[in-house]
């Protein structure tokens, strides 16, 4: 169902979105937004009290939603809602603390009754074998991410415990805005996509229209997080200003001639 | 998986850091296999850092509890704690593996000290990371390491403190993970760290065992030592952990009680931060939970994993000293033995009140982690 939603759209953009900033009726608004913007599948983010693999400004979004007041609770209460609504693959992107938290099976089922196709965890335990286990039997997709240094023999390691779509993570860093992608990327893509018959999708460090346009050259889908939230954070109409940073990233950066 | 302490350990950390942990494991274990790399650690232990640290025999502290307390005197130590014998062994680890640029964090500014000093000795470049609260009551430790020609940098995030200190070194080390080497301050993160912790701190451990049998004639009835990731407990623990009749006693920051404290142990859950699972301060979502100690060294949500082993299968105890009691403890061992203790230390000299009600009469080694010159405007209060 991911991989599908991936192939299948012609310029697959996928936002991620800090859940509760300012509150989990935004963060409603927001998934609609970007759903009419055109985006292949969206990415909730649990807020997390110590986001060691977050730049500055995710960092400030989950601070800002858990200031705000949010609960794994209330998550659960509007998945359903939010996935009724919106046509598109909904994951959830979480450390694993506030997985395990209260049992990581009974938490995936929760997502997974809630609609959720897929999970992300940034911090998964290096042997992941029994979490994949624990995905496949609730029936959600995990998808692992490869850094620009894991070694082959672990690539394939990963990609044989990997559902939705290889999330190739372009720099080695935390999450946030970067004026250049490496220059290696393009390599990792193609051997990640000749080892898998999965979409790969890159993300962390994007943030241009041109940018997404260089990389949907080469890669099935591209990740946005920093870029959007940091949008999402500054304007008074989240919604608007999230469909609108959206929008652009989908249609791409114009041809000069053709406006 | 690796580095597993019963169900506690192991390493959970984005996938861009696992080859640097592979390394940093092969490279441990080679080393550790090497009588050379010991002999070069021991030596740097006896003409550096000044080993081995006395066993003082603290007469009137005894006199007034009513037990035979002995201090293992890591107060004595170069850089004025226990955290110097981790940062000589890691930096020559470090040095092994041909990393030129070394990163920390730090709470008491104890362990950022110990990296600077050893980044001089050795002529690496070191940033220091930092939070603001802690940089605000450690501000002497602040200018030594910048006198060390450290870079100290701040970190605002979270609750500015050791946890978010701790986060931020990570978040440097994923950016920068080709060249830099994460000189990590206790036996806390990921596999290889808290094994290569304790390996460097059980220094404190094998002298203390042996020092109490030659000065006393027999091995004590329990072993004290304050708990704030570990280090230091480890260190002297684990040379009595086959002694099954040698009580061993961590003993956690109570702060102010009512939740504001640092005890992981006594009041956490198991969970995962900072790459290794192990008890947690954390809320029913998993949540990482304000903490507080009057020690900035004690005031961190988290535990080494082997520590919750223990604790979980019962061969150690973990007991609670409040803010208050901890000053006691520095008052008193100022006015009977003539030393200032570290405010983290003063926690396992507040642990004999309760200790001495419990088992009068009983002979114990406390682990005097630190010297106390770094609290003395905490304590004065200016
Ligand atoms: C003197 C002293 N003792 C104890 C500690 C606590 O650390 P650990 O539990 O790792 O020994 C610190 C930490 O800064 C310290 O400076």
């Amino acid at each position: 169902m991911i991989a599908q939603a991936i192939r299948n759209h012609p310029r697959a953009v996928i936002p991620y979105v800090t859940a509760g900033l300012p509150d989990l009726d935004s963060t409603g608004r927001i998934l609609s937004a970007l759903k009419d913007a055109g985006a292949a599948a969206i990415e909730i983010g649990i807020p997390f009290s110590d986001p060691m693999a977050d730049g500055p400004v995710l960092q400030k979004a989950s601070h800002l939603a858990l200031q705000a007041g949010f609960r794994m609770d209330d998550l659960f209460g509007r998945l359903g809602q939010w996935s009724a609504k919106i046509d598109i693959p909904l994951i959830v992107m979480s450390y694993i603390n506030p997985l395990m938290r209260r049992g990581l099976h009974d938490t995936l089922a929760r997502l997974k009754d809630g609609g959720v196709k897929g999970v992300i965890i940034p911090d998964l335990p290096v042997e992941a074998k029994g979490i994949h286990a624990d995905c496949a039997a609730v029936g959600i997709d995990l998808i692992r991410l490869v850094a620009p240094t894991t070694v082959p023999e672990r690539t394939r390691e990963i990609l044989a415990q990997c559902g939705g779509f290889v999330y190739a993570v372009a720099v080695k860093g935390v999450t946030g805005q970067r004026a250049s992608l490496p220059e290696g990327l393009q390599g990792q893509v193609a051997f990640l996509k000749a080892n898998t018959e999965l979409p790969v999708c890159v993300g962390f460090g994007v943030s241009k229209a041109s940018q997404v346009d260089e990389l949907l050259g080469f890669a099935d889908g591209v990740i946005v997080g920093s870029y959007l939230m940091d949008e999402v954070m500054k304007a008074s109409d989240p919604a608007a200003a999230a469909g609108r940073a959206l929008r652009i990233l989908v249609n791409g950066v114009p041809r000069s001639g053709q406006g | 998986m690796k580095g597993l302490f019963g169900d506690f350990g192991g390493q959970y950390v984005p996938e861009t850091l696992l080859p640097a942990l592979e390394e940093l494991d092969a490279a441990m274990e080679e080393a550790f296999a090497e009588k050379a790399f010991w002999d070069e650690f021991s030596s740097y232990m006896v003409h550096y850092v000044g080993r081995p640290t006395p066993l003082t025999h603290a007469k009137r502290l005894s006199a007034h509890y009513g037990c035979d307390v002995w201090l293992k005197r890591e107060d004595l130590n170069h850089t004025g704690s226990h955290k110097i014998n981790n940062a000589i062994g890691q930096i020559l680890l470090a040095s092994r593996m041909g990393k030129r640029r070394i990163i920390a964090e730090t709470g008491a500014g104890q362990h950022g000290v110990a990296t600077a000093t050893v980044c001089a000795l050795f002529g690496l470049e070191c940033h220091v990371y930092m939070g603001t609260v802690d940089i605000a009551r450690q501000r002497m430790n602040v200018e030594r390491m910048r006198l060390l020609g450290a870079e100290v940098v701040p970190v605002e995030g979270g609750t500015a403190t050791l946890k978010d200190a701790t986060s931020e070194a990570i978040r440097d080390w994923i950016a920068n993970v080709d060249t830099t080497y994460y000189l990590i301050g206790s036996a806390i993160g990921p596999h290889p760290y808290p094994t290569m912790v304790r390996e460097f701190q059980a220094v404190i451990g094998r002298e203390a065992k042996q020092q109490i049998v030659e000065l006393s004639g027999s091995l004590p009835d329990a072993v004290i030592a304050c708990v704030g990731g570990g280090s230091n407990a480890i260190g002297i623990f684990s040379a009595f952990l086959d002694e099954a009749q040698v009580e061993l006693i961590g003993v956690e920051a109570y702060g102010r009680g009512n939740g504001q404290h640092g005890a992981s142990i006594s009041f956490g859950t198991p969970g995962v931060l900072h790459g290794t699972r192990s008890y947690l301060l954390q809320d029913k979502d998993g949540q990482v939970l304000d903490t507080h100690s009057i020690a900035a060294g004690l005031d961190y949500p988290g535990v080494g994993p082997e520590h919750s082993f223990l604790a979980a299968s019962r061969r150690a105890r973990y007991g609670l000293v409040t803010d208050d009691q901890a000053l006691t403890g520095f008052r008193l061992l100022n006015r009977l033995e003539g030393i200032a203790p570290a405010l983290e230390s003063a926690h396992a000299i507040g642990y004999l009140e309760q200790y001495s009600r419990e088992k009068h009469g009983s002979k114990v080694v406390v682990n005097l982690s630190g010297r106390g010159d770094k609290d003395l405007h905490t304590v004065i209060g200016d």
